[in-house]
């Protein structure tokens, strides 16, 4: 979908307010951000995952440029905890201290005028360590005989879940049953921008100003403030033009506290900007293994599954979300948007000697869609029926809906199985299936799933994380010239909430978007708020930014009635005007301002001594959650030969209930989905049995480019949610959940003929080629 | 560190700088020159953010030391004021959604100039074969190649029934 002249409120898809700085050269990333006497940092980092740490020599005659944790006392670490029982909490120090846990964990910082001259300062640091044996396979992680990671604990595990629903009856009803074993690799998120950190003293504010890439400016200045052992009106963050988040700048950074320490304890400013080696090295996410067994009748119908399912955490809990938050959540997100009556399920969020896992794109969906939805197809297989029947045996049909499943997840709205069905009809099925008569190793994959999105204090508070999301706050303002300037606490870095949030207001206020200026990142400009994360900044901050400009409508529909003389009943506020009800009469917005700051003779008595300053919360009743949902089909070709896997087609019908700007929707899904096709077919950061991470470029870590992501067919359904201010949905994540899925999926038909199945993500040509090769194996 | 002298043309004017022999174009450009439009993404030459004219041609200021480019003519995103092409491109990238973070914006328009003026009868496959040396993370990639065609198509001469 392309930008559309015309409408200009919520349902249109104008320009985006952001793209001329950025087409221009004029974006402002912390990098292009520089401060006079402004000191450079590099990081001495670990060459070796698990160690004793005995000594850090400095190079001689620079002892005062080089800072480890015991010339930064008083600084605490970094805990993430969670109320989920049994949960164990690591004690992250912002530099090592006593043990390296991870190759890339930061040792020291080395201060110099330039990155280079500071490069050059950690080059010639003596580092003296006692090699300890690695925790690199988190199936092994747990056994007694492995070293721990953090020595009070009695295994190197984060957390335990079960669910013990009991499935021992089902093998003697069942018509079905498959067991798989299925492998996720751990993954980076990658942005194009890397992190980055300035961070400065104001001694007359008495203030730390820390500009830095992240995602959630608030959650950081709480954390930063915690840490640095400040009250939180010291901290101040800002989060200017940021490259890319995906959840990998959705964390509290140990450099942002080293940073900020430095800057105090030096007096000047200091930044610090990552690198690709740091960045590939730093930090990983989504590294699931599951032996799923799941229980059909005749019909396909789901009667139970059972799980047991690890996922790597690496070595510490990542603040604020913390090292659970995937593995803890794969026993809710399981039975997707099917019926399934029994669920048994086990899960360990394991610790190794890995950088800590991040939130990314699809947190946790990604993989237990795969899982799930794999196993739904090979069971599909088992019953010889169409993978599309099988689903539709068991989604949630739509006149269920709002469905409460046995998790106790609440779907709001929508109609899962005509998803499944646009997606289908919109494939030649039959001339796929002919193709293969005719020997193509081509096949048709189907992934559907649904997205929890905008979650909120009803869901969090059981987790019990740090920060539990709670009213999201808008705060509005109309400036003397009637421009319309909306401030809030989330963080736009490519979703366009510029745009979308100017949107709203011109929805409400029938102001020009040109004539809104929304703020964002920055703590001491904006409202409190977790940030942008969990696909919730559309409905909360939309939500927000709504209630705000009604509030305003209202303020502004009193002056402008007094202003024309007439009751507060026989006006209405549309097109950036109050406007008559009975004759075309009308005042400007601008007229209503101008009156407020500049003529105030002339406003009513009993004027709301407020003005035209409106701060408001919102949040949704229920807050349990908007849930998209999508259906993916594939079609994909194998080479036989060389394993490698073309897309011949891709399809996705999704739901987002009203999308907000309908451009805007697509280019997430397609850059979601693009995401997800980089995790189904490349990405990988393989780690060595000594924990080494064997894809330290961008040659090695393969991300999708232009020739590897098809030009997708996207198709939508709105069904409203009834629990949001317009009745949209949180779908920023969805494209990354379903692609592995429904791409292995579809490379599992094209080589059913073979007796060939890929488990293990991604399916890479070696995985394809070995998946053949053990299939001829077992025909030989 | 020994610094060495050069003089080069960046968006049209002659600057002479000093440089060290280790530091790479991009940081030259966007320290010394202030020039912050051109981003740095990986600083091994894959990712293309860094992506800068030299001499007419496409480059990754990233691999190319600052201090070969004496006497070479660059040009950064801020050179490309009245380019007719540049100027058609950021009209189809704010049409066709090519951006979100606008990170990799820059050295994607660099690349995408070069192949609308080198390859005027290129297809889809082609802009996709030649954009693969430009990742982003954000879009997928299709409002990129939209908008790069869309470019293309409009500055053919109109064929067709007379």
């Amino acid at each position: 979908m392309t930008a559309e002249p015309g409408g200009l409120g919520v349902g249109a898809s104008p320009r985006r307010k952001e793209d001329a700085r950025f087409l221009h050269g004029r974006g402002r990333f912390v990098a292009d951000i520089t401060r006079p006497g402004m000191l450079e940092v590099a990081f001495l980092r670990s060459p070796i995952a698990h160690a004793r740490l005995l000594a850090v020599t400095k190079p001689a005659g620079q002892e005062k440029r080089v800072f480890t944790i015991a010339d930064l006392d008083g600084i605490g670490t970094i805990r993430a905890n969670s109320a989920l029982p049994g949960f164990r909490v690591s004690e992250q120090p912002a530099l090592a201290k006593d043990k390296v846990r991870h190759v890339g964990e930061a040792i020291a910082a080395c201060v110099a005028e330039s990155r280079a001259a500071a490069e050059d300062l950690a080059a010639i640091c003596v580092l003296d360590y006692e090699a300890l044996p690695a925790v690199s396979d988190m199936r092994t992680a747990c056994s007694p005989t492995a070293p721990l990671l953090h020595e009070s604990w009695s295994m190197n595990a984060f957390l335990e879940t079960r669910r013990d629903d009991d499935v021992s009856g089902l093998d003697a009803i069942a018509a079905a049953k498959v067991t798989r074993t299925l492998r996720t690799s751990r993954q980076c998120m990658a942005p194009i921008e890397g992190r980055g950190v300035l961070a400065e003293w104001d001694p007359r504010l008495e203030q730390m100003i820390v500009t830095t890439s992240t995602q959630m400016p608030h959650v950081t200045k709480s954390g930063l403030a915690d840490c640095l052992g400040l009250d939180e009106g010291q901290v101040r963050i800002v989060s200017p033009d940021v490259g890319g988040g995906f959840g990998y700048k959705g964390i509290l950074l140990p450099e942002e506290i080293v940073c900020a320490s430095l800057a105090i304890r030096l007096g000047r400013p200091v930044r610090w900007l990552e690198d690709r080696f740091e960045q590939l090295t730093a930090a990983n996410c989504r590294e699931h293994h599951y032996v799923i067994t799941a229980w059909a009748d005749r019909a396909g119908k789901l009667l139970g599954v059972e799980c047991d399912a690890i996922v790597d955490a690496g070595a510490y809990s990542s603040y604020p979300f913390g090292a659970c938050l995937e593995a803890a959540q794969i026993g809710s997100i399981l039975p997707g948007p099917y019926i399934l009556p029994l669920l048994r399920c086990h899960t360990v969020s394991a610790c190794t000697n890995k950088p800590p896992i991040l939130p990314y794109r699809g947190v946790a969906r990604t993989g237990v869609c795969y899982a799930m939805e794999t196993t739904l197809d090979a069971l599909a297989r088992q019953l010889g029926i169409m993978p599309q029947a099988i689903r539709l045996a068991n989604l949630v049909p739509a006149t269920a809906m709002p469905y409460r499943n046995l998790v106790g997840k609440v779907f709001d709205s929508g109609d899962y199985p005509e998803s499944l069905r646009r997606a289908v009809a919109a494939i030649d099925v039959d001339k796929i299936r002919a193709r293969q008569a005719a020997g193509e190793t081509v096949g048709f994959g189907l992934a559907t799933f649904c997205e929890q999105g905008a979650h909120g204090t009803s869901v969090y508070h059981a987790w019990g994380i740090p920060f539990v999301p709670g009213f999201e706050q808008a705060y509005a303002r109309l400036a003397p010239d009637g421009v319309l300037e909306l401030r809030v606490g989330v963080h736009s870095h490519g979703q366009g909430l510029e745009t979308t949030l100017a949107q709203v207001a011109h929805e409400i206020l029938g102001i020009h978007p040109d004539q809104v200026r929304v703020v964002h990142g920055d703590t001491a400009l904006t409202p409190y708020s977790t940030g942008t994360w969990g696909s919730r900044a559309m409905v909360m901050a939309g939500g927000a930014v709504a209630e705000a400009c009604r509030q305003l409508a209202e303020r502004v529909a009193a002056i402008g009635a007094a202003l024309m003389q007439v009751s507060g009943a026989d006006v209405r506020v549309a097109d950036g005007k109050v406007q008559r009800t009975d004759t075309d009469g009308f005042v400007t917005i601008a007229d209503v301002a101008r009156t407020w700051y500049r003529t105030p003779q002339n406003l009513p008595p009993g004027v709301n001594k407020g003005g035209l300053e409106v701060t408001a919360g919102y949040r949704p009743d229920p807050d349990t959650g908007t849930h998209s949902y999508a259906c993916h089909a594939v079609v994909a070709r194998v080479d036989t030969e060389t394993g490698a896997v073309v897309l011949e087609d891709y399809v996705v019908v999704e739901d987002g209930g009203k999308l907000v700007n309908p451009m805007i929707v697509d280019g997430q899904v397609m850059g979601g989905l693009a995401q997800g096709i980089g995790t189904a077919l490349y990405e990988e950061m393989p780690y060595d049995t000594e924990g080494q991470p064997l894809a330290a470029t961008l040659a090695d870590y393969l991300l999708p480019g232009t020739t590897d992501v098809p030009d997708v067919r996207l198709d939508h359904m709105e069904t409203l949610s009834p629990w949001t201010t317009f009745g949209q949905k949180g779908i920023g994540e969805s494209g990354a959940i379903g692609p592995p899925a429904a791409i292995v999926n579809a490379i599992n038909d094209a080589l059913a003929g073979l007796g060939a199945e890929v488990m293990d993500l991604p399916a890479s040509p070696s995985r394809v080629l070995a998946a053949i090769q053990a299939a001829r194996a077992v025909k030989a | 560190m020994s610094r060495i002298s050069i003089s080069l043309t960046v968006n049209g004017e002659r600057t002479e700088v000093e440089t060290e022999p280790r530091e790479h174009l991009a940081d030259l450009l966007r320290g010394r020159l202030m020039l912050t439009g051109t981003h740095v993404g990986c600083e091994h030459g894959v990712c293309g953010a860094c992506t800068v004219e030299i001499d007419g041609v496409p480059a990754r200021s990233c691999i190319t030391y600052a201090g070969s480019c004496d006497g070479a003519s660059v040009r950064t995103i801020e050179g490309f004021g009245d380019d007719t092409v540049m100027a058609a491109l950021r009209e189809a990238f704010m049409q066709e959604h090519a951006l979100q973070c606008g990170y990799c914006t820059p050295g994607m328009l660099v690349a995408a100039r070069d192949i609308v003026l080198r390859l005027p009868e290129a297809d889809e496959a082609r802009v996709r074969e030649e954009l693969a040396g430009n990742l982003c993370r954000c879009t997928g990639y299709r409002g990129i190649v939209r908008a790069v065609l869309g470019v293309l198509a409009a500055r053919r001469p109109r064929s067709g029934h007379v």
